[in-house]
């Protein structure tokens, strides 16, 4: 019915005379996409010299800059989870920079009080790879003297097939430097000590160097993983170019399923209906304000065509919000009102954060403040989500979606 | 909460000249599966909670009968993930699962284990985590005597579940009845969440995916896990011998719909038909109540089976439905990782 009411989005495009056309908003699409892991990439090197500053010389100081670099390398690169569910080799590859949530008991020590330990669900939960340079797992013996890159990678990364066996990326990194958030929904992130890096008798929780070198693989690791990222979306990589055959949807994709799905669904409300701190993406820093924020920052950016990078120059072209005005002016006012409306409810709730007031004791049970605050943002991604729908089919993308969405095809469970 | 609305809309409706009139396929979804579907589910609830009222033991066989036949009703309806299910998160509410960390369990002992009052009052309730809420919780309550330990407590928990759920499926019920189905009926009319009719289709078409989605992942995929390492444990509601009966139930609920989506094209009407007889009469002959047979190198043979036919229906039928209503699968819950 509708479709045949509606011409191909090129053939529409003819009638509008001067304005972008869809090759160069898609140009424009992957050049945002090349510049914000290419910032993802610099912040990930500005850590990896703090990570070394850390461990070559270890002090609270020096903890605490590992720790900021590792906040400000979060900011470019929740931005560029707008290209996942769309892009097939971004979906593929995200696992292993931004896995969550995680076993961490896999990694190092936890608090043996609260934390459940070894369960049906993954017997590796409480492995402590950091104390134990021999073990058993999935039924053979695992050599890991050597801490490296390649160890996170092939032997831990996801072992015995479980999802939550998280041993590399932002998350696993942020765990070696904050350790576990013990204060529930109550105030305070983790607060692992900088002697847990420290040499000789001033070491704590034992193992320190082995620390060190689990912290220095992963971090080595996020680089190179991003550095493979970026070549993918310099002209002539295979994303820019799949992402240019993939037409509009992979742009729309993107934006609807990180809206709703994602981070309206699982990492949002999940959380609050749960009232779980752990139900928190950044658990054990406290930043999940901040990434949720920049989540939303990036929707915003593939829609109006422009990202502001880390040095402060702009990114900018013809963008879907241009070919979507010249289609239909009103449902392109409407869904830079609703990305825009959800900006600043994200914005309220990252304010209130920065001000004091943690993500995790907004998901407190009973904290009305806290649920308007989370809530509201959950709103403004549910409520845009039905504008970029009507988006695609406004352009006539509806096939093109059925066919070529990796999300609706192979998605997870919204729980997991 | 909708019930001003409805007058508004009431009043308005005869001004508002570009309220359309909704798809005959869609009247007949809400009238045929929907307005029915969440009136049996609030009935069956409320005789529930009165049979938790009557007597609360987990052992008691008019208490079990009451809330299987409760579990049974939802299951039906479980796919309409949209409207009065999501306001005020009711559908989170009565059925938080798949489960993977363990949050419902965790959530139970802590109650337990503090005695804690907020379940005595239902505003109390409203604020607990929806993991220790719904069918789901009350099953381990029911069935797993670990939570059954102080008596008196589960007995209070068990009224206060059976009554939640009680509340919750009436104001589903209530919402549809009183103003949803209509607002649904006039997209584009002042208070409907729909602009054109085609939207209101692709609400519907985004339900028959979701759900079909989810029987496939979540209810199949999730214990079968992989040949070298199945997961019998991660089987949905095992602990009452549920875990088949879901599957066949839902398969039953969303063939109904997918045939009410496909009226108009008989050829595609008998296509739907008959590949979703094929999935159910393959669910209904596995006799595998909870899945255990997913070690069973036979048993899983034939789950896996039942699985690539949902698998078809979603990649071939689901499609064609798409293609003649002309609209798209759009975003869904499940998308996301």
């Amino acid at each position: 019915m509708k479709r045949s009411l509606l011409a191909p989005a090129a053939v529409m495009l003819s009638f509008g005379g001067a304005q972008a056309d869809t090759g160069a908003v898609l140009t424009t699409y992957a050049d945002i996409a090349q510049a914000t892991f290419e910032d993802s990439l610099t912040t990930a090197q500005a850590l990896q010299q703090a990570v070394a500053a850390l461990v070559a010389a270890p002090s609270d100081a020096a903890l605490e800059n590992a720790r900021l670099a590792w906040k400000a390398a979060r900011v470019p690169y929740q931005q560029s989870e707008v290209f996942r569910f769309g892009n097939a080799i971004v979906d593929d590859w995200e696992g292993k920079v931004n896995a969550w949530p995680l076993d961490e008991g896999l990694i190092d020590y936890v608090d043996e009080g609260t934390y459940v330990g070894p369960t049906d669900e993954n017997e590796y939960a409480a492995l402590n790879v950091v104390a134990n340079p021999v073990f058993q797992l999935g039924g053979a013996q695992v050599d890991a003297t050597q801490i490296t890159p390649a160890l996170l990678e092939t032997a831990l990364q996801e072992a015995d097939g479980i999802e939550t066996n998280v041993a590399t990326g932002y998350h696993a990194i942020e765990f070696m430097l904050w350790g576990q958030d013990l204060n529930g929904t109550g105030p305070g992130a983790g607060a692992r000590p900088w002697t847990d890096y420290a040499s000789g008798e001033a070491c704590t929780n034992g193992n320190c160097d082995r620390r060190a070198a689990y912290l220095v693989a992963a971090t080595d690791l996020l680089v190179s993983d991003l550095a493979w990222m970026v070549a993918q979306w310099q002209p002539g990589g295979a994303a820019r170019a799949a992402a240019t055959e993939g037409g509009l949807s992979t742009i729309l994709t993107g934006m609807g399923s990180l809206s709703y799905g994602e981070l309206a669904g699982e990492r949002m409300r999940l959380g609050l209906l749960l009232n779980d701190p752990e139900e928190e993406q950044d658990c054990f820093s406290d930043n999940t304000h901040n990434s949720h924020f920049y989540d939303g920052v990036g929707i915003r950016n593939v829609y109006v065509g422009a990202y502001t990078r880390v040095d402060g120059s702009v990114v900018s072209g013809p963008s879907l919000a241009d070919l979507v005005a010249a289609t239909d002016a009103t449902l392109n006012a409407e869904l830079v009102g609703k990305l825009d409306t959800t900006v600043a409810a994200l914005g309220e709730m990252k304010a209130a954060a920065d001000a004091g007031f943690a993500y995790d004791q907004m998901l407190g049970r009973g904290d009305a403040r806290g649920e308007a605050l989370i809530m509201a943002g959950v709103n403004g991604l549910v409520d845009q989500t039905k504008s970029i729908e009507r988006v695609v089919a406004a352009l006539g993308l509806d096939q093109l979606e059925i066919e070529g969405s990796d999300s609706l095809d192979a998605p997870g469970k919204v729980a997991e | 909460m909708l019930k001003p609305l409805l007058t508004a809309v009431l009043i308005t409706l005869p001004f508002a000249g570009w309220a359309e009139q909704a798809s005959s396929e869609a009247e007949k979804a809400v009238h045929q599966q929907i307005l029915p579907g969440f009136a049996a589910l609030a009935a069956a609830s409320a005789r529930m909670s009165d049979a938790a009222a009557t007597d609360c033991a987990p052992t008691s066989q008019p208490l079990r009968t009451a809330w299987n036949a409760a579990f049974d009703d939802w299951i039906k309806v479980s796919h309409l993930r949209f409207g009065p299910t999501e306001t005020e998160n009711r559908a989170f509410a009565l059925a938080y699962w798949p489960d993977s960390r363990g949050t419902t369990p965790k959530t139970l002992k802590r109650l337990i284990a503090e005695r804690d009052p907020i379940i005595t009052s239902p505003d109390g309730m409203e604020s607990v985590s929806v993991a220790a809420r719904g069918f789901y919780a009350m099953e381990y309550v029911l069935f797993d005597p670990a939570f059954q330990g102080d008596a008196g407590y589960a007995c209070a928990l068990t009224r206060a579940l059976s009554a939640d759920i009680a509340a919750k499926t009436a104001g589903i019920a209530r919402d549809w009845r009183d103003s949803y189905a209509a607002l649904m009926m006039t997209p584009g009319s002042t208070y409907s969440p729909y602009q054109t009719p085609a939207e209101v289709t692709q609400e519907l078409y985004k339900a028959l995916a979701t759900g079909l989605e989810f029987t496939s992942d979540a209810r199949l995929n999730r214990p079968l896990g992989s040949f070298d390492k199945p997961r019998p444990g991660r089987a949905e509601a095992r602990l009452s011998g549920r875990s088949q009966r879901h599957v066949v139930l839902s398969l039953q609920a969303l063939k109904q719909l997918a045939v009410i989506l496909s009226e108009g094209d008989q050829a595609l009407q008998d296509d739907v038909s008959q590949a979703f007889d094929t999935a159910i009469s393959q669910a209904e002959a596995l006799d595998d109540p909870i899945f255990a047979g997913v070690e069973d190198p036979q048993k899983r043979l034939k789950i896996e089976i039942l699985q690539q036919t949902v698998k078809l229906i979603r990649e071939q039928q689901l499609a064609n439905i798409g293609n003649k209503l002309g609209v798209a699968a759009g975003f869904n819950a499940l998308d996301g990782d």
